[in-house]
């Protein structure tokens, strides 16, 4: 390439620079609103930016949030591209609701894939409408097999591994004592009337402290004693949704990060918190077995 | 049908690529008078009214509140919201990931989360319309990411660019008139900022990709997309 010079100089006029960790540490932030809300950043670099924002002072947190709204609302008025769904597809969907939406779950299934996903959508449909089970059976298995053709091996197993992770207990061991300032997001959660703390060991060493709160839809998580991830390695976090669908990184801990609390935001919809190891820079998806795993459920 | 434009026209700016019709000056007044008589006018004579059909500012609204009542767990509204956006979910599935299959996958699983998170919706901090495509591209890219390389990415977004200056829109008025302003803004963009913007939108790269693809230096690429997106964010009158 012609141009490494200038992307190795660093600085153009815009004022970025070539790496998102140094625009974050030059106090550039706030720019990186529109690439954030374009997506247009990695895993790691989204991890990073939220990670960096998560300490950051109100105002400039309220300056990010303004300007990825404003980027979001001219994304969606901007592409506009239609195309009709195939057929059917609004059938399978709805075959395949979970009994109750956001955060009502039972407590029941975890960490059900799919296949338990069939049950429950007839049970809420009193209504009688001919959601038809074993259609909803036929395209689920249907389904299931695509899923699984996708998945890499192993996907499973994980995902069973998480079900069977022990489960967490309840405790005293603060993440309180690394509280900052009442309007910082950690603190929101740690501060919420409904939170409940939680640890979990750390295969490897140390333990997960978790705070927990519905109310936020969030989760604080602490490393203890953990020992750092070996060289060209991090730890990645993950949230596996109830639906089943695959595992959404959450941000990668680096050995610098272990020391420092993290949000976890969206858990309403997560059956569980996975911590896996990954090369450096972070997977698309867990390519190893969780360290640690913690169920979320209601 | 399209003829109505006449009357808009001294608003665009001649770049449009258009008949070079377009660099002539405005309409006689008399014509346009005439035009209007004998088709449909879009300023319908009842300005209090509602937001007309077809708007976004209609449309939101609809949406906002079905979404309240999917977050009691109403399956008709869920399937009317469905109706009501399938087909953007849909489509711009299809142009960041091409497959039709893996196009269906990802619609299926946004509208579950659309499901289970409806009560997450908050229309202070936003249209339902820019929460639903905010959920349904993070879940395009996240899949073409795990699934494509980037120069598989690349070279299917070349082969479908062609179609995405063409994006269909419905035949509603409110549609064509929020269809002809996004053109126009467009137009206000830099080539390299359209560009930008539009690879990493449907195209699914990250500004690296971004930059590597068009090979042009890194920061350069993150300046473009802040300023195209501002540029446009301004000219649309997006608050």
């Amino acid at each position: 390439m012609t141009d490494i010079n200038a992307q190795n100089s660093g600085r153009v006029p815009g004022g970025f620079a070539a790496d998102i960790a140094t625009d974050l540490s030059s106090g550039r932030a706030v720019h990186l609103a529109e690439v954030y809300a374009l997506d247009a950043v990695d895993d790691a670099e989204r991890a990073a930016i939220e990670h960096y924002l998560a300490a950051a002072p109100q105002a400039e947190r309220d300056s990010f949030a303004e300007r990825v709204r404003q980027a979001r609302e001219t994304l969606a008025g901007t592409f506009t591209a239609e195309e009709e769904p195939p057929a059917g597809l609004l059938d399978r969907i709805m075959a395949s609701l979970p009994a109750q939406p956001s955060g009502q779950a039972p407590a029941t299934g975890l960490v059900g894939g799919p296949a338990d996903s069939a049950g429950p959508a007839a049970a809420a449909n009193p209504a009688g409408e001919p959601s038809g089970l074993p259609v909803a059976d036929e395209l689920g298995a249907a389904r299931r097999r695509r899923d699984e053709r996708r998945r890499p091996r192993g996907m499973r197993n994980w995902l069973i591994g998480v079900a069977a992770a022990a489960v967490i207990a309840l405790g005293g061991v603060g993440v309180g004592a690394y509280v900052a300032n009442q309007n910082d997001p950690v603190n929101q959660v740690l501060l919420a009337s409904d939170v409940r703390e939680a640890t979990v060991e750390v295969s490897g060493g140390g333990r997960a402290i978790l705070a927990v709160s519905p109310s936020k839809d969030a989760a604080v998580v602490k490393m203890d004693g953990v020992p750092a991830p070996p060289a060209g390695k991090v730890y990645q976090m993950w949230l596996i949704p109830k639906d089943g669908s695959d595992p959404q990184s959450q941000g990668l801990m680096d050995a610098e990060a272990l020391s420092k609390p993290a949000v976890v935001r969206g858990i309403r919809s997560a059956a569980a918190l996975g911590i896996t190891v990954e090369p450096a820079g972070g997977s698309p998806k867990p390519t190893t077995p969780p360290v640690a795993a913690a169920p979320l459920g209601a | 049908m399209t003829r109505v434009q006449a009357d808009r026209r001294p608003a665009r700016p001649a770049s449009g690529g258009h008949a070079n019709g377009a660099a002539n000056p405005d309409p006689i007044p008399g014509t346009r008078t005439l035009c209007l008589k004998v088709m449909d006018t879009p300023n319908a004579p009842n300005p209090g009214a509602t937001a007309p059909p077809g708007t976004p500012v209609e449309l939101n609204g609809r949406l906002s509140n079905l979404l309240g009542q999917i977050a009691q767990g109403d399956q008709a509204a869920f399937a009317e919201f469905y109706e009501l956006t399938s087909r953007r979910v849909f489509g711009m599935a299809r142009r960041v990931l091409i497959d039709t299959e893996l196009s269906e996958d990802t619609t299926q699983e946004v509208f579950l989360q659309v499901w289970q998170n409806a009560s997450k919706f908050n229309r202070e901090a936003g249209s339902a319309l820019a929460w639903l495509m905010t959920i349904s591209h993070r879940r395009a890219v996240d899949k073409v990411r795990s699934s494509q390389s980037s120069s598989e990415r690349e070279a299917k977004y070349g082969a479908s660019s062609q179609e995405i200056d063409h994006d269909s829109v419905s035949d509603e008025v409110g549609s064509r008139l929020e269809a002809e302003a996004v053109v126009r803004c467009l137009g206000t963009l830099t080539e390299t900022q359209r560009e930008s913007v539009r690879l990493a939108y449907y195209g699914g790269l990250t500004y690296r990709e971004v930059a590597a693809k068009l090979n042009a230096a890194v920061p350069t690429i993150k300046s473009r997309i802040r300023d195209g997106l501002i540029r446009l964010k301004t000219c649309l009158g997006v608050s």
